[in-house]
């Protein structure tokens, strides 16, 4: 099983592609780390998370069918 | 009740705000035109977002490109719409915002609201404004003559 995560803005610069695909953990948290270990840049990146199309307040559980998405500062307009 | 019920359920379906490239100034003339009908209306306030070509290191910013999380956006633009309905009283509301490429000088976001009076007019566009710059998941890259970019940062 793996999770599907989609990547906006200037978070793309780091990962290289808008989708990626990590072995499937069950919490937000768990994904987070995992990220942050195959991309060391997120981790002084500033972004949120939206799990379902909301932005999440701290740790959430994960199903193998979340949407979720990185989301970096809007600047829209 | 029941025909209340039946209004509330088909304003919530998300409307489509988004444009493909810049938004023309014919197209908002054409959206002022159609008001003409609402005779209830004494006043409209209209925001217009345009491209800034901001010097940076000497290079100025020749266009933006806009990204979004269009599915989120547009359920969130859902939700700014009920809130600035049930604060203000309005007549009508639209919002349309620019994705892809819109050169320094073109109009990249149209916000328009309409009242009986001028106070809820200009007080709902500005707070409509406010929230669209810092809730909607909308992404803007400032694309240099070079062909090199920063993303840009919203003040």
């Amino acid at each position: 099983m793996e999770l599907q995560i989609t990547i906006f803005g200037q978070l793309t610069d780091i990962t290289g592609t808008n989708l990626i695909r990590v072995p499937a953990v069950s919490t937000t948290d768990e994904l987070l780390a995992a990220l942050k270990q195959q991309y060391p840049a997120l981790g002084t990146a500033k972004f949120v998370v939206a799990v379902d199309k909301k932005i999440i307040q701290g740790n959430t559980e994960l199903a193998a069918n979340s949407s979720i998405a990185l989301l970096p500062p809007f600047s829209g307009g | 009740m029941e025909n209340l019920q039946a209004v509330d359920m088909k304003e919530r379906k998300p409307k489509q705000i988004f444009v493909q490239g810049a938004i023309s100034p014919a197209f908002i003339a054409d959206s002022i035109q159609k008001h003409s009908t609402r005779h209830d209306i004494g006043g409209h306030s209209i925001f217009l977002g345009q491209v800034r070509a901001d010097t940076i290191e000497e290079k100025p910013v020749a266009a933006i490109e806009y990204t979004t999380y269009e599915e989120m956006a547009l359920e969130k633009m859902l939700e700014i719409r009920e809130a600035i309905f049930s604060k203000y009283d309005l007549t009508c509301m639209h919002v349309y915002h620019s994705l892809g490429k819109v050169a320094a000088g073109e109009i990249c976001l149209f916000v328009f609201t309409s009242s009986k009076h001028r106070r809820m007019a200009i007080d709902a566009c500005t707070e409509l404004v406010e929230k669209i710059k810092f809730e909607l998941p909308v992404w803007g890259k400032e694309l240099f003559e070079d062909e090199s970019y920063q993303w840009k940062e919203n003040k």
